[in-house]
Formats: structure tokens, C-alpha cells, sequence
């Protein structure tokens, strides 16, 4: 006979049982809670199409949701199967594929099929079901066609060597395999209503509030999620999160970095550090009035206080950035120009260019530090006869012009874009098949559009190396980017918590997040 | 005639106004509206320039450089404070005023002369009254941008249906008084017996209106200038400053005490005032001022 309970773990229970109403009432709700973690996203979910996705935060939800051939190990850039039972590299330019067998999509939407990724990848070919050009086109551009070769099995075939294929195609958002039938027939509204295989599914959303993942029980791939439900709160401020963190509304958030120090301070909470990658630059659109003339956007530049701006508006917890890529980087370029403050020259130039009384208009996000930047910049720029009118907009106006050209009368903006490890990702966005999308500087190189498909298809390092800084180098020749700061990202998470991010800092991995 | 006319006469006068002071809440307003009237003031006398950056005294606390220490950008917040409590104090008299004065013209426009204008009129203020105040604030701006301008016209828009419907309720009333009737029976041309009778029997419940609207205008600015859609940087209001200093607080609380202490004092020394001008100007809500006293 088993004994469940003697009179030593009954006499424990009971003292247990009797004590825990001293508890304090926080501990309780936290042991009742580990179910889920919550989680703060800075931006509602915008775009779910894998293709047309608008940030970050739409990434990590496709990723958790959607299954990839191949999925980034937790928190490395190192990869491992997913869907794919077996990934064979035949040559430079062509790879084969075997799926695991019986990887159901949710909502009835049926089994994973090679058919699918077919139908996944060769919209980043030929477009939407419209034919439009997907926004992240290029992540997958260096693929020829997918051939299907069995139920389970097919072929990619590349137009030429790709280094960043794998890194910032077939294992992020844009390699998301998604149901053809689903994808079909739910049309545009794949948008908003995502079906994948993965470890996480969709449950709810409620827009400008919250959105809740739950645990597919269905997913057969290797990266099970720990937390039943990841529940995300949608908070844009940075120091109303840090509050919400403090007030133990949330397990894990971004801190602002002027708020690093007081993160520290939080108690039973952890804060983590990490030396950005991403690129936050003024935005001059070239084709705007008299920023059309290269003389006033050198102006501009020479009129601007980056140093000023990283003390005021950062609180000096961030380091100043030179050009696009960061040190460290493939095509990082140490010896880039440094333009500090020079306000006669700066004045000069203007009157060279016939310019007296210029008004331009700054737009920038609604919040603390863009809102700082812009009063730095405006008082800055006074100085030169420059007047600055701010345009604030919220995140979601604001990201809205990253489509149907809606960003073609902006003149001066304040740009903050997320990186990945490969040079391209960063670059792709200031191509000329940008302008109207997401190069709102809406500067066109020939030179540049050359050389980023020639790093797209060079593997050797040294090479690709120099491509990336002769693209910078056209980039910096045309006075129409600012450049302020890579970043440098703070989280505070409950000490409880161990959330997992990949080392750009803003790819969550949700199906990692686990208990410490 | 004009002896008839003063029996219902709802004029102020010296008499009236000396009567705040003798009223123990008008004391505190006067004395409230005094101190914010400096505060309003002291930029201009001291001089400091309220948009100058100085990045490395942001977030000081007070000292003899800075009265009320500094903002995040080492701005200083008396400079601020100072120039933000004058753009409320000036937008609130405009905005008043403005709604006042074309609200006591279409009131008593459609009041007087009734029929088609008055069903218009009403329409008209039933509209814009319908819509709740932020919902037409997040269109107007959407439609024209934020700015200055545009909470001008979105706060006429707001607060001239309530001067419309009492100055037509009003002069609907007037119109069949008896010495008006006489006026109109002897000749006397229109817009005459509207200057000499409607006008003046209608401004002290107007002017009671208005200074009840003064506090209700400031707060409302504070409130959409918190929200990003009312003055934009580097104009200063009491609103952008205690968003800032909201932002800040865990660094330095002196912005968020410097610009909520002044708007609750504006707030706070306008409504007493204004609830004694009623007291004393409106007959059917005075009461014993010197009961009280």
C-alpha cells in the first residue's frame, strides 16, 4: 500500500494551510500568476503579414505563432529545425528540404505541406495576392523560386550565394510559413488574424490594449513554450511603463535609458544591458523644397548639437553614433566623419544656397525623448536662421507613414529603425525602391542600389566588408541622414522571470521566456 | 421707461463689484488670482528666457539662479511657469470673450427675432453641444493640426452654445416685457432698443457665465496640451508642463509641483471668483454675502 500523508506532511500542510493568510497578499497573486508572464510592447500590433509586418512587435508575434524552417536557438543566432525535419545545402545556390510530417495549422486550417512554404516564399517573388511588392521583399530577394518536389520535400533555388539568408530570411518574420488555404481565405485580413503551427497562438487581441498568446498543444517543434499565456500590454510611454513595472503591472519591459538608473533601484527586479545595434538619425527628404539643395541639408547637419541631444535627451546613457552600421557590425566604419557644431559654417553655407528665413517642419513620436530631440533641435537650429516647427504624432499615425507614400511631405523626421546582424537588413531601407515606403529620405543612388545586391551575393567578409562602407560612404555624401545614436537597451524584468532576446536586444523570443 | 427697465436690471455695478471683497471666498479668489497674476508676471520682470536649453542644469532644484529649479531640458521652470499660467490666462480671457460676445449676438439674434433663425440657431448649438468635447478636440486636430489656432477655434466651438442658448432664453423673455413693447411701439428703431434694454439685461448672467467658463477654459487646455493637441513646444502651458514633469518625476519633482500647484491655483482663485460674481450679480442665486463674510 502507497502512503500519501503521514502525520509529518500533514502536520507541514496544515502549518502552511494556517500561515498563508500572512502572507503578503503580492506573493500570493505572483505564485497564482507564474501561468503567464506579462509583457510590455511599446506598439500595437500594426501588420501580421509576415511580409507587409511593421516592427518588431509584429515579428515577435509571427515568430511565436508561425513556425520557420529553421528557428533561432534561445537567445543566439545560431539556428536549429523547426518545421523542417532536414535542411541539405546542394550547393551555393540551392538548398533541399524535408518537413516533419503531421505540423497542423490552428483553427482547422490543416496540415503543414510543402505546398505551404511554396506559397510563404513565393509571395516574397511575385507579391500579394494582388501583386504588390511586400514591404520585406528583400529578405527573401535572393530567391530564385521554390520548387515543390513531394508532399514534404522541395527545393529553394537562389539567384546567387546569399551570406544573410538564413539570418535575416528564412529563420525571422519573413520566413514564417503560413497556411496557403488560411492565407486565402482569410485575405486581407491576414493583416490582423494570423494562423500559424507554432509554439504560441493568437487568442486574443484588443487593439491599444492588450494582446494574449496561448500555448498551441498542438505544435510538434522542438522550442515548447514554458508560459501557458504570455500576456502583452500595449504602453507606449517608456516612463509610464517603468511605473506600471514598479506598480507590478508588468514582468518584463524596455526602460528608456535616462530611466536605466532608477531601474536599478526597483527591488525584487533585474535589469538588463545591452549595446544597440539600431540607428536613430534626423531624416532630411531630399526632394522637400530647400532641403532638395545639398548645401541646406549640410547646414542642417553642421547646424545640430548631437552632443547636446545625447546629454538632454538621453541623459548621456547612450553613446553617439558616426554613421549606420555599428561598431562591430559587418561594414562598420570606424573612420566615418564626425560633424560637430559649426555654426559659421553652417550660416555660410545657407547663404550660399540664397537661404534666409527657411521654415521646415520636425516630426517625431509623441514621447519623452523624441519630444526632447526636437526642442534640442529646434532651439539648435534658431541659431541658424533655421525656424523648426515640431509635428509630434502617436506611434500609430506615425509608422502608418511607412506606406502609399504618405511620407512624401516630411522634411526633417526623427528615425529610430531596429537592426539585425546582417549589414543588408539595415541597408535595404534606404534603397531607391524604398522612396515611399520606408526611405523617407526619399534619396536615390543607382550607386547605392548596386552595391547593396552586391553584398547581398558576396560571402567573403573582407569584401562585403568594403561594399557596406562605400554604401555609407554615398550615404554620408548626401547629407540627408543625422545620425545620433545606435542605443543602447535597458530591460527590467522580475526577478522571477528570464526572458529571452536575441543580441539585437529586440527580437523576443516568447517561446523561450521562462521561470528563473 | 428706464425706471421699468432697472426693476429686472441684471447690471453690475460699483456697489456690486465692492461687495467681493466683503465676501470671505471672493477675498481668496481675489487673493489667489493676485498670486497667480504675479506668477504670470514675474517672467516678464525678471527677464529669463523661457526657452533656453541648458543642458547641464536640467532637472536643478530651486536655487537664486532658478526660483523653481529647472525642466528637463534645463529650462528655467519660473521662466516657464510663468509664460505657460500667461498663454492660459490669455487664451481663457480670448476664448471667453469670444464665445461671450458671439454667443450673446446669435442668442439674441434668434431669441429676438425667432421663427426659422431660432430653429437654426438651436440646431446649430444642439450640434456642437452633442459632441463630447475631446472626440471634436481629436477631429479638429486631425483635420487641421495642432497648435494655437486650432484650440481657439475648438474651444469657441465648446463654449459658445451655452452663451447662445442663455442669451436667447433671455431675450425671448424680453422681448413681451412691457417697456420693450413701449420702445417698439414709439418707433425706436431695432438694433437701438437691443443696445439700450436687451444688451445690458442680459450681461450679468453673461458675465457670471463667463467667469465660471475662465477656470473650465484653463483646465481644458492644461488638459489637451497634456495630450499633445493644445500649445506645442517651445510655447510653454501649465499642461506640457506637468506631462513633462510626469515623465521626470522619479528625477525631480519640482516641475509637476511648480505647474500643478499654479493651475490649481488658477483654477481654484477663478472659481471663487466667479462664484461670488455670481452671487452678487445673478438675483436668483445671490445669497447673504455678508452672512457669510
Amino acid at each position: 500500500m502507497i502512503s500519501f500523508m503521514n502525520r509529518r506532511s500533514f502536520l507541514a500542510g496544515g502549518a502552511v494551510f494556517a500561515a498563508s493568510p500572512l502572507l503578503p497578499p503580492f506573493m500570493s497573486v505572483a505564485l497564482a500568476e507564474r501561468k503567464q508572464a506579462v509583457v510590455r510592447v511599446d506598439v500595437d500590433i500594426a501588420n501580421l503579414d509576415p511580409g507587409n509586418r511593421i516592427g518588431t512587435v509584429d515579428g515577435n508575434v509571427i515568430l511565436s505563432v508561425c513556425q520557420t524552417l529553421a528557428r533561432f536557438d534561445a537567445g543566439k543566432l545560431t539556428w536549429s529545425n523547426d518545421a523542417a525535419k532536414e535542411i541539405k545545402q546542394i550547393s551555393e545556390t540551392e538548398y533541399t528540404f524535408e518537413l516533419n510530417p503531421g505540423q497542423m495549422f490552428t483553427d482547422d486550417y490543416g496540415e503543414m505541406t510543402a505546398e505551404d512554404v511554396k506559397f510563404s516564399f513565393d509571395r516574397f517573388i511575385t507579391g500579394d495576392a494582388k501583386g504588390k511588392k511586400l514591404a520585406y521583399a528583400e529578405d527573401l530577394g535572393t530567391l530564385d523560386k521554390v520548387e515543390v518536389t513531394g508532399k514534404y520535400t522541395g527545393r529553394l533555388l537562389l539567384k546567387h550565394p546569399s551570406p544573410a539568408l538564413w539570418l535575416i530570411g528564412l529563420c525571422d518574420a519573413s520566413g514564417a510559413i503560413l497556411s496557403k488555404k488560411a492565407t486565402e481565405a482569410l485575405g486581407d485580413k491576414i493583416a490582423t488574424q494570423i494562423i500559424g503551427s507554432g509554439p504560441y497562438r493568437l487568442a486574443e487581441w484588443r487593439p491599444k490594449e492588450q494582446f494574449v498568446l496561448e500555448i498551441n498543444p498542438d505544435y510538434k517543434g522542438a522550442a515548447k513554450a514554458h508560459f501557458p499565456r504570455i500576456l502583452a500590454k500595449f504602453i507606449a510611454e517608456p516612463k509610464t511603463a517603468l511605473l506600471s513595472f514598479q506598480g507590478k503591472e508588468l514582468d518584463f519591459t524596455a526602460v528608456d535609458p535616462s530611466s536605466a538608473g532608477e531601474a536599478r533601484k526597483v527591488e525584487q527586479a533585474k535589469v538588463i544591458e545591452i549595446e544597440g545595434i539600431d540607428y536613430t538619425w534626423i531624416s532630411l527628404n531630399v526632394e522637400k523644397g530647400a532641403l532638395a539643395d545639398p548645401r541646406v541639408r549640410q547646414a542642417i547637419r553642421l547646424g545640430i548639437d548631437i552632443d547636446m541631444i545625447i546629454a538632454g535627451a538621453y541623459g548621456g546613457a547612450v553613446s553617439r553614433a558616426k554613421t549606420l552600421l555599428a561598431p562591430g557590425l559587418i561594414g562598420a566604419w570606424p573612420e566615418a566623419p564626425l560633424y560637430n557644431r559649426d555654426l559659421e559654417k553652417a550660416k555660410a553655407l545657407l547663404a550660399e544656397a540664397g537661404q534666409t528665413g527657411l521654415s521646415v517642419s520636425f516630426t517625431c513620436l509623441n514621447e519623452a525623448v523624441p519630444m526632447a530631440t526636437a526642442q534640442i533641435v529646434q532651439a539648435n537650429l534658431a541659431e541658424i536662421g533655421v525656424t523648426v516647427t515640431i509635428n509630434a504624432m502617436d506611434s500609430g499615425a506615425y509608422w502608418a507613414m511607412g506606406s502609399d507614400d504618405k511620407s512624401k511631405d516630411l522634411e526633417l523626421t526623427l528615425i529610430q529603425y531596429l537592426s539585425k546582424f546582417d549589414p543588408s537588413f539595415q541597408t535595404q531601407w534606404f534603397l531607391s525602391a524604398q522612396v515611399g515606403l520606408w526611405n523617407w529620405q526619399r534619396w536615390k543612388s543607382a550607386d547605392f542600389d548596386r552595391l547593396h545586391a552586391e553584398g547581398l551575393a558576396t560571402t567573403d567578409t573582407a569584401k562585403r566588408t568594403q561594399i557596406y562602407v562605400d554604401m555609407q560612404k554615398l550615404l554620408d555624401e548626401s547629407a540627408s541622414c543625422v545620425w545620433i545614436t545606435h542605443g543602447r537597451n535597458f530591460f527590467i524584468h522580475a526577478d522571477w522571470l528570464k526572458p529571452c532576446l536575441l543580441p539585437n536586444a529586440m527580437n523576443w523570443q516568447y517561446e523561450y521566456f521562462g521561470e528563473a | 421707461m428706464k425706471a421699468v427697465a432697472a426693476d429686472i436690471s441684471d447690471k453690475p455695478s460699483p456697489a456690486r463689484w465692492r461687495r467681493i471683497w466683503r465676501d470671505r471666498n471672493g477675498r481668496l479668489g481675489l487673493l489667489f488670482m493676485g498670486l497667480v497674476l504675479l506668477l504670470a508676471l514675474s517672467g516678464l520682470i525678471l527677464g529669463a528666457d523661457p526657452n533656453r536649453i541648458d543642458i547641464p542644469q536640467r532637472l536643478a532644484a530651486p536655487s537664486l539662479a532658478h526660483w523653481l529649479g529647472t525642466d528637463n531640458l534645463g529650462r528655467d521652470l519660473t521662466a516657464r511657469i510663468s509664460a505657460g499660467t500667461r498663454s492660459a490666462l490669455t487664451l481663457a480671457l480670448l476664448i471667453v470673450a469670444a464665445s461671450a460676445f458671439l454667443g450673446a449676438v446669435i442668442g439674441t439674434a434668434a431669441g429676438l427675432f425667432g421663427r426659422w433663425l431660432d430653429w437654426i440657431v438651436t440646431a446649430i448649438f444642439d450640434t456642437l453641444s452633442a459632441f463630447p468635447a475631446l472626440i471634436l478636440a481629436f477631429s479638429l486636430v486631425a483635420l487641421y493640426g495642432t497648435g494655437r489656432q486650432t484650440f481657439v477655434i475648438l474651444a469657441i466651438l465648446i463654449f459658445l452654445p451655452q452663451f447662445g442658448r442663455l442669451a436667447r432664453a433671455r431675450a425671448q423673455a424680453l422681448r413681451h416685457q412691457s417697456f420693450v413693447e413701449a420702445e417698439r411701439l414709439l418707433g425706436v428703431h431695432p438694433m437701438v432698443i437691443v443696445l439700450r434694454h436687451i444688451l445690458p439685461n442680459i450681461a450679468g448672467p453673461l458675465i457670471v457665465l463667463a467667469g465660471m467658463n475662465i477656470p473650465v477654459v484653463i483646465t481644458f487646455e492644461a488638459g489637451l496640451s497634456f495630450l499633445g493637441l493644445g500649445v506645442q513646444p517651445p510655447a510653454s502651458s501649465l499642461g506640457t508642463l506637468i506631462k513633462d514633469g510626469f515623465i521626470y518625476m522619479s528625477e525631480s519633482w519640482w516641475p509637476t509641483i511648480g505647474a500643478a500647484g499654479t493651475l490649481a491655483l488658477a483654477t481654484l482663485g477663478s472659481t471663487l471668483l466667479a462664484e461670488t460674481f455670481r452671487d452678487i450679480l445673478d438675483p436668483k442665486s445671490a445669497t447673504d454675502v455678508e452672512g457669510r463674510a
